[in-house]
């Protein structure tokens, strides 16, 4: 047989892409549960693990979709004025039915972030950013994430904010592609672990990650010596998503407000109040 | 404007695709003997590049990415064909240069006889495909974002090459130990330039 | 055809012929990945595998490719056998898939691959292609392995993550060489590697 001529060459290059094709399609579809599944726990185990820093007692365990199921109060979306949109299934009824929400989606919505910082205000009520309220034995934690650039490729996170919608519970970062040994340690225990306490700003300078930055200021923690731009990077990445979650964290805040003037008899409680006075000032 | 300066002299100096990434050093080294050809084959990955990467770019956008088939109808919105992505970026990348090897035969015969077999070698140049791969990674904003960098990072890649030929040409008269001699210094001297690079590391336009 | 001694195929590119100390085949971008001695070893293992079945699929085709889109045929063997292996990862290893990120994708154009259909598969027996494909590999991995081992101890005091140079060094003083990180000292670690061997093997070494 002629393997030269034009014929053969066609046919032989139609019988390859269709083979090839179909034993792509075939692995693709038939692991895409498995990896899909692979995805949903690992956004669950940042979940957790940002919200288990506020108990120092609770451990991850490895079934980390039992323990969601069981820890989860709610999870919804919250639009840029603060309010709440649809919620997700946190698996009550059934485990596998948690929805959680992937970096790929917080991509999408850090896609409408930077064109609402562009000027576009009338997608603010489009955003739809998730919050997921965990329950950490008798505290009370909002996570939410965040998701920006970072010096090489994309970096995320997710931050657990206590009920008053200011203070940090615990925090958790990953990035897909910085320098080991530099900026990848934002991921590491020694740098996330600084978050813990802390708490957000108001107006412009929310929070922020620069160099002796936990000089006692409450907004701020140490950026990473020799990783200046991921440093610099996850500091504006927490910033801008902290603006849009602002409205929901306000109104959590004025409801811890109202709830401790109403109980204020008791002298703790009155010292939580002074404590959000002097903040406030 | 100050983005698209900012990413081209990022991926020329910052993200170098030699000393940041490694992406194609097979023909780097082999084909950087001489300050000539090293120059024809740098100026031939600046093109393929520049001619790959806003093609896969806009596949990428409009068949490959998760969604990216909306546009056609919304019943496809849930389809993901990434997993398609390395075999039609290299399709792409083979198909080009297929093209560019036919041209440079034609009208420059003097260039393809010198760069001999590399010429079809770049479709397995990492740094073309690498390019299309970083693309993806990080999703630029539209195509003239794409096109930078493909520029950026060719014009990176013909600047790492030229600058070691040159090196490796002055080499050849000194005094290296036998062992040393050819690859083993070769590899020494690109990682001293690749730390001499990173001086570049912290610059913000 | 000629005959093979299957033994001597399979193991002369691990030393004699490495192909990246000798040949100078695919130290592409897979040196990037060797900061860590697991990513490594994924990365080796992934390349082997890569390798060894694509040779052996390209050597079963090799009579019946039309020679003009030959290329074209082998890059989408490759390239379909990446694939699989990055859907196999992301399924079931899914954290090592990710740190090695776009370099999995990138094996398709690593040369060794290209490099060893082209000189041996097209040419000859499916058996000894296989072993061809697997001994190189298997070569390739070897140095990767070695690289990111010296890497991994020198910059970061561990090993798969372990941490073996004890806190009471530090505490006299001692510090991670943080160069051992950074991209460059992959190059400059693999010609001292290249300079060990060819001070042993001294046929190998060049005018």
């Amino acid at each position: 047989m002629n393997t030269n001529s034009n014929v053969y060459t066609i046919i032989y290059s139609t019988i390859l892409v269709v083979v090839v094709a179909a034993v792509l399609a075939f692995a693709a579809s038939a692991l895409k549960p498995m990896q899909d599944e692979n995805i949903k726990k690992e956004t669950i185990t940042q979940v957790l693990s940002a919200a288990a820093q506020a108990d120092e007692s609770v451990t991850i365990s490895e079934d980390v979709v039992a323990m969601y199921a069981e820890m989860a109060v709610d999870a919804f979306y919250v639009d840029g004025n603060g309010v709440i949109g649809e919620h997700m299934n946190i698996g009550k009824e059934n485990k596998a039915d948690i929805k959680v929400e992937s970096t790929s989606y917080l991509k999408a919505q850090n896609d409408i972030i930077k064109k609402i910082e562009a000027g576009q205000t009338e997608l603010l009520s489009t955003l739809a950013l998730p919050v997921y309220v965990i329950k950490v034995n008798s505290l009370t934690v909002n996570v939410i994430p965040c998701y920006g650039a970072g010096l090489w490729g994309p970096i995320w996170g997710y931050i657990a904010v206590a009920e008053d919608g200011r203070t940090l519970d615990g925090a958790i970062f990953d990035h897909k592609s910085e320098t080991p040994g530099l900026g990848a340690k934002i991921a590491e225990k020694p740098f996330y672990s600084q978050f813990q306490g802390k708490k957000f700003g108001e107006g412009e300078k929310i929070f922020d990650v620069v160099k002796g930055g936990a000089n006692g200021a409450e907004n701020g923690v140490d950026a990473i010596s020799g990783a200046t731009i991921t440093s610099q990077s996850l500091g504006k990445t927490i910033n801008t998503w902290a603006k849009y979650y602002q409205p929901y964290l306000n109104s959590l805040a004025a409801q811890t407000d109202t709830e401790t003037e109403e109980s204020a008899e008791t002298e703790e409680n009155a010292e939580v109040e002074d404590a959000t006075v002097t903040e406030e000032e | 404007m100050a983005d698209y300066i900012s990413l081209f002299v990022k991926s020329i100096f910052v993200d170098n695709m030699i000393f940041a990434y490694f992406l194609g050093m097979c023909s780097y080294l082999a084909v950087s003997k001489n300050v000539k050809t090293a120059n024809g084959l740098g100026v031939a990955v600046i093109f393929v590049l520049l001619v790959t990467l806003p093609i896969n770019y806009l596949l990428n956008q409009y068949i490959l990415r998760p969604g990216a088939l909306a546009w056609l109808d919304e019943k496809y919105a849930s389809v993901d064909l990434s997993f398609l992505s390395f075999i039609i970026f290299i399709a792409v990348i083979a198909a080009i240069v297929q093209i560019v090897e036919m041209v440079v035969e034609k009208f420059a015969p003097a260039l393809y006889s010198q760069l001999g077999i590399f010429l079809p070698l770049i479709a397995v140049n990492c740094a073309i495909l690498g390019g299309s791969l970083f693309m993806q990674e990080r999703d630029f904003v539209n195509v003239g974002e794409a096109a930078t960098y493909a520029l950026g990072s060719g014009i990176g890649w013909w600047l790492a090459i030229v600058a070691l030929a040159a090196i490796r040409e002055k080499l050849s008269y000194s005094h290296v130990p036998a062992p040393l001699k050819g690859l083993g210094i070769t590899f020494i001297t690109v990682g001293l330039m690749g730390i001499a690079f990173m001086t570049f590391m912290g610059i913000q336009l | 055809m000629k005959d093979f001694n299957l033994k001597e195929t399979l193991l002369n590119p691990i030393f004699k012929g490495n192909p990246i100390s000798v040949l100078v085949l695919g130290i592409c971008s897979s040196l990037a990945v060797t900061v860590q001695l697991k990513g490594a070893c994924v990365m080796a293992l992934s390349v082997t595998i890569v390798t060894a079945l694509s040779s052996l699929v390209v050597s079963l085709l090799r009579n019946t490719i039309p020679n003009r889109i030959r290329i074209i045929v082998q890059l989408v063997v490759v390239a379909l056998m990446v694939i699989l292996v990055d859907q196999v990862l992301k399924a079931f290893a899914y954290p090592v898939s990710k740190t090695l990120s776009v370099y999995i994708g990138l094996i398709i154009t690593n040369c060794i691959v290209m490099g060893r259909i082209e000189a041996f598969a097209l040419g000859n027996k499916p058996i000894p292609s296989f072993l061809d494909g697997l001994g190189n590999g298997l070569g390739y991995g070897l140095i990767l392995i070695v690289v990111a081992f010296f890497r991994e101890l020198l910059g970061s005091g561990t090993l798969f993550g372990f941490r073996i140079i004890p806190e009471s060094f530090y505490d006299l003083g001692y510090m991670n060489n943080g160069l051992m990180i950074l991209p460059p000292m992959a190059l400059i670690l693999l010609g001292c590697i290249i300079w060990i061997q060819r001070a042993i093997q001294k046929d190998l070494q060049e005018k």
